[in-house]
């Protein structure tokens, strides 16, 4: 460790431009999930991050594809024995990764920092602060979470006194209620989100009959999952005010399941459909940080 | 060639099998390692010969990750061998397998609710551990409802883990349906059977349970063969017939539920292997029960090497694997007893 972190310093790496590296800031970086690549792209210096999962290139999914430096090893899995062999000083997993393969991977000698909080919008500010602390990029995290609060911020200031429309994510049959990412994205692109007033918690099902009851103003689902189809053919959902009057938004996957910085462009993608006469243009201002 | 002589091959056989199988999964892998690095590395754990010559890397690699999952493999497939040669004889019925006892769903139920309550993710080993408890309840209710009503007799005792499984699947469908998006792939892993993720800590939970339970079930093998002359013939020789049984049904799931809970399900190598090795070796419980668990353990220790070699972006499941294994060999040798009956 101290030999590889000796050359990376003699060799005057780009570790300058990014600030400087805290004393036991780990210099190589892996990571097992995609909001961790988004941010850590954005984070570090290419050379300090040695593995993405390979969501990373897909550009459904991911809002850094293209982006990618090529030297970041592509994990298809989360395999250990690779992890292992590319000897990263730490490897973030997200809140879902089990208990079991932390141990595993604490075991194999291998520190790891954990991603959680992101089923809100500032659980997401705090996780991205907390995940440059880790890495040791503070600056750079305080740079994406300045920029995350400006786009909110403007946002907020634009759907501010406009009427809330009713928004029900519709997965064919899951929606979201409360405690979810997609509830968050929908409330901070200034709607209300109907899984939420229905008292449901995280991702559910929801019958057809509750949801076409709940009468929502908007459906909102993902683009190209055939979802929004489903719904026109849907013997009771198609009879819904908002299939009838095509108030169906269909969100890019890639902004739907954006927990980065990026969860703020997605509301304000969404909000430029649902107030497209307060947010005309379909992503932040240039001019924002 | 003389049935003692073909035994003795079979052991021999199956003596160097299981050691090879082990030392190829333990060299091949997404890092492969050399043998003879492997078997050095392994001489010098002991404080002889020289030192490991693996790179720091290739040690961690051995001793943290492959050599637990291995060791793990192996007892698998020996319990799982074992349980279905042993209830083999007790049901004097070549199908029988561990499926019967009514543990699998039990432990299903116990693992989808520790994914479903987030343990699995905040706890260390809550997932087997509630896998088991889920396995081991499953048990104790199909033991207390079967003789509720008396003594009950062995189709009586079958037909209530029938039930409770059916029980059992219906709670676990209704979590499933209420589970996280994101945390049905860990459940459909688990549900699949599969070895990723384990260390030493899922192999001392399971070998608390699957040593003792198959030292036991070797040691009853003797008994087991009285039992499978007829329950008349074994009352006669002072076989307590209704006790026995129960005692061999109850140490099949003492051995059969921790080994669904580190693993999964895993099906068909309670099958496949006593029934490929009851031709060569004879049907006789101390001769059956021994090498099927040999045969299961380097059975399940290769279909792992497998299961992690051929999986692109996901590991194969390895229920899957012995699954694609197994059901092929055991049609066809179904329809070779076919065509000879």
């Amino acid at each position: 460790m101290v030999g590889r972190r000796a050359v990376l310093q003699a060799l005057g790496v780009v570790l300058a431009t990014s600030g400087s590296v805290a004393g036991d800031a780990p210099l190589r970086v892996a990571s097992l999930n995609l909001t961790a690549d988004e941010l850590l792209v954005e984070m570090l210096p290419p050379e300090r991050l040695v593995a993405v999962t390979r969501w990373a290139d897909d550009a459904d999914m991911s809002n850094v594809a293209g982006r990618v430096p090529a030297t970041a090893v592509r994990l298809p899995r989360a395999d250990l024995e690779r992890l292992i062999a590319l000897r990263p000083d730490l490897v973030v997993v997200s809140e879902y990764t089990d208990a079991d393969f932390l141990r595993l991977l604490e075991k194999s000698g291998l520190r790891h920092h954990r991603m959680g909080g992101l089923e809100t919008l500032p659980g997401i500010r705090a996780a991205i602060v907390d995940l440059g602390r880790a890495v040791g990029a503070p600056e750079a995290a305080a740079r994406l979470a300045a920029r995350f609060d400006a786009v909110l911020a403007e946002l907020a200031r634009r759907v501010e006194g406009e009427p809330r429309p009713r928004v029900l994510y519709w997965g064919d049959p899951h929606t979201a209620g409360a405690g979810t990412a997609i509830g968050s994205l929908v409330e901070g692109a200034g709607a209300t989100n109907v899984g939420r007033e229905l008292g449901l918690r995280g991702i559910v099902p929801l019958a057809g009959e509750k949801a076409f009851a709940a009468d929502p103003d908007v459906f909102l689902v993902v683009k190209g999952s055939g979802a929004a189809t489903a719904l026109r053919r849907h013997p009771l959902l198609s009879r819904t005010r908002a299939v009838r009057e095509g108030r169906v938004v269909e969100i890019p996957n890639h902004l739907l399941v954006a927990l980065s910085d990026r969860a703020a462009d997605a509301a304000w993608w969404l909000a430029s459909r649902l107030h497209p006469a307060r947010v005309p243009e379909p992503a932040p201002p240039p001019r924002l940080p | 060639m003389s049935e003692r002589d073909r035994r003795r091959l079979a052991f021999a056989a199956l003596a160097i099998a299981l050691p090879v199988a082990v030392l190829a999964a333990l060299t091949l892998g997404s890092v492969p390692l050399p043998a003879g690095g492997v078997l050095r590395s392994t001489v010098a754990r002991f404080g002889l010969g020289g030192p490991s010559p693996l790179p720091e890397m290739g040690e961690v690699i051995l001793w943290s990750v492959r050599l637990p999952r291995v060791l793990i493999a192996a007892l698998v497939g020996g319990g799982l061998a074992v349980v279905g040669a042993a209830l083999q004889s007790l049901f004097r019925n070549p199908l029988a397998d561990a499926g019967l006892l009514g543990v699998g769903p039990g432990a299903a139920l116990g693992a989808v609710l520790a994914v479903n309550l987030g343990w699995a993710q905040q706890r260390f080993l809550a997932m087997p551990l509630a896998a088991c408890a889920g396995a081991l309840l499953a048990l104790l209710l199909i033991y207390v409802i079967a003789h509720a009503g008396g003594r009950p007799t062995l189709s009586g005792l079958l037909l209530t883990g029938l039930a409770v499984s059916a029980l059992a699947a219906a709670a676990t469908s209704v979590l499933l349906v209420a589970v996280e998006e994101y945390r049905v792939r860990t459940v459909l892993f688990w549900l699949a059977g599969g070895l990723e993720g384990r260390g030493y800590e899922h192999l001392g939970l399971a070998a608390g349970f699957v040593l003792p339970g198959v030292v036991a079930l070797l040691l009853l093998a003797r008994p087991l063969d009285v039992l499978s002359l007829g329950e008349e013939e074994a009352a006669a020789l002072s076989l307590p017939v209704h006790g026995f049984r129960i005692l061999v049904f109850g140490l099949c799931a003492v051995v059969a539920g921790p080994v669904t809970a580190v693993a999964g399900a895993v099906p068909f190598v309670g099958l496949v292997a006593p029934h490929a090795l009851r031709a060569v070796v004879g049907p006789l419980g101390r001769h059956l029960l021994p090498a099927s668990f040999l045969a299961g353990a380097a059975l399940v220790v290769v279909a792992d090497l497998a299961a992690r070699s051929f999986g692109q972006y996901v590991e194969l499941p390895l229920g899957s694997v012995t699954a694609f294994v197994g059901a092929p060999y055991f049609l066809l040798a179904l329809r070779g007893q076919e065509g000879r009956g």
